[in-house]
């Protein structure tokens, strides 16, 4: 069954924010909430989420509060920003990485008035999605008019080429990661020989000093 | 008619918008599988929830990939309320629960610790969800493949290789959690070495300087007492 185009449109357009029901947890009012993302480069991220407010007095959760925003900060290996920008109360946020390496997402509110905040709990639905699960199908499917089968084997592809680039950093990790094991066992081993020779070095010279110091003193 | 039939479309959405329930019908529903990683500040509980269905069910997996004792406290407990597993200073697990309608909790819990930060890593995997399927993009293809019978066997050949390469990434991410853990103990002995190595020798040095002081200073005083 086709859509019309512009009703498409408009589905694809609402998919596009919406991360629907899923994994939520609750931030407090000053509370930073941060997540780390481990990522290969050229890889993108787009982050979905969804708040909702405590109401003391239906005792649920609204759906959505105006005017509460979330302010989203994401920083890359290097502690370097790469984004900072305030959202609405339900937004998304996408980026891609330039370096490998561990990502920092950090999400807090805006809300500068105590009142919004009075049961003391904001309710935030996220949703990350990391690599070849940012591709929107529906899009690639309408523009590059594909048949069920093509599109279904460049899901395929693109799959296999994000397993392999994250082969490819892991590779790149683990050379570190040995390099970092090699250079503490050569410290361990160096150390123990400097310090058995400062040892005896040490013991020697005192015991050279103060036999010539009590012959000095005619002690001995 | 045309304009009609579209800002009727236009309106049905919108009202499933407002309406919880049936948002899911107009939205992306949440990708089955996530991981998550955060850090966990000491004498802190963080708690997630996860909304889940009737005879689905969910798989936790987490790891604790940095901080001290690399240990942590985890409990997770139904809608209702009731204590399903916890897990008492443990560095990694796993479990899988048949679900019930409702928001299911789960809490990492470092208050036993009062001075290291944990590095935590947690992977959510649901199954029998029957959420809109990422299968949507049907509507969007456009034209047809001839040999629909044959199409059948293709289509689930491929649908099986989707689904392996989709346990190969499941695979791929906790290998990069126990990588990630091992890098950063080995990262902290490091610096640990370089450290006390440092504080070894000034000690070792200051120790046999205030040795030959004090045993000099002895014979010095009864000599004065002497004379």
């Amino acid at each position: 069954m086709m859509l019309s185009v512009p009703a498409a449109g408009v589905l694809l357009l609402l998919a596009w924010i919406h991360p629907g029901d899923g994994l939520y947890f609750h931030i407090g009012e000053t509370e930073k909430k941060c997540f780390i993302e481990e990522i290969p480069d050229e890889t993108m991220v787009i982050g979905k989420y969804r708040t909702q407010l405590w109401d003391k007095q239906t005792s649920s959760f609204l759906p959505s509060t105006p005017g509460l925003g979330m302010h989203v900060e994401i920083k890359d290996p290097d502690t370097k920003i790469i984004l900072s920008r305030q959202y609405g109360s339900d937004g998304r946020f996408t980026f891609t990485s330039h370096t490998p390496g561990e990502h920092q997402i950090c999400l807090h509110s805006n809300s500068t008035k105590m009142a919004l905040f009075a049961g003391g709990k904001l309710r935030v639905h996220l949703d990350i999605q990391v690599g070849e699960h940012t591709n929107n199908y529906p899009e690639i499917a309408a523009k590059d008019k594909l048949t069920e089968l093509q599109l279904r084997v460049r899901q395929l592809l693109d799959q296999v080429e994000q397993i392999q680039k994250e082969q490819n950093y892991q590779r790149y990790r683990e050379e570190r990661f040995r390099m970092t094991s090699e250079s503490t066992n050569q410290r361990v081993l160096w150390w123990s020989i400097a310090q058995t020779l400062i040892l005896i070095v040490t013991g020697i010279w005192q015991m050279k000093h103060l036999k010539s110091f009590f012959e000095a003193k005619k002690l001995v | 008619m045309e304009l009609v039939r579209v800002f009727v479309c236009v309106l049905s959405v919108f009202v499933s918008l407002l309406s919880d329930r049936l948002v899911v019908l107009a939205a992306f529903s949440q990708s089955l599988d996530s991981d998550f990683t955060f850090t966990l500040p000491p004498g802190r509980k963080e708690c997630f929830y996860q909304t889940m269905k009737k005879e689905a069910s969910l798989e936790i997996e987490y790891q604790v990939l940095d901080g001290a004792g690399l240990d942590v406290d985890f409990y997770i407990s139904s809608p209702s309320g009731q204590l399903l597993f916890s897990d008492y200073r443990k560095s990694d697990g796993v479990h899988t629960i048949e679900t019930e309608d409702g928001d299911y909790m789960f809490c990492f819990d470092n208050t036993f610790s009062s001075v290291s930060e944990k590095l935590i890593f947690f992977e959510l995997i649901l199954d029998n969800m029957d959420t809109e399927d990422p299968d949507d993009w049907k509507e969007y293809v456009h034209g047809s493949d001839m040999l629909d019978m044959k199409m059948e066997d293709i289509m689930d050949t491929i649908n099986n290789v989707k689904a392996r390469l989709g346990k190969s990434v499941q695979i791929q991410t906790v290998l990069r959690a126990f990588e990630a853990r091992d890098r950063n103990l080995q990262e902290s002995n490091f610096d640990r070495v370089n450290f006390w190595s440092v504080i070894n020798l000034i000690v070792m040095v200051l120790v046999s300087a205030v040795q030959v002081y004090l045993v000099r200073s002895l014979f010095e005083d009864k000599r004065k007492m002497r004379t």
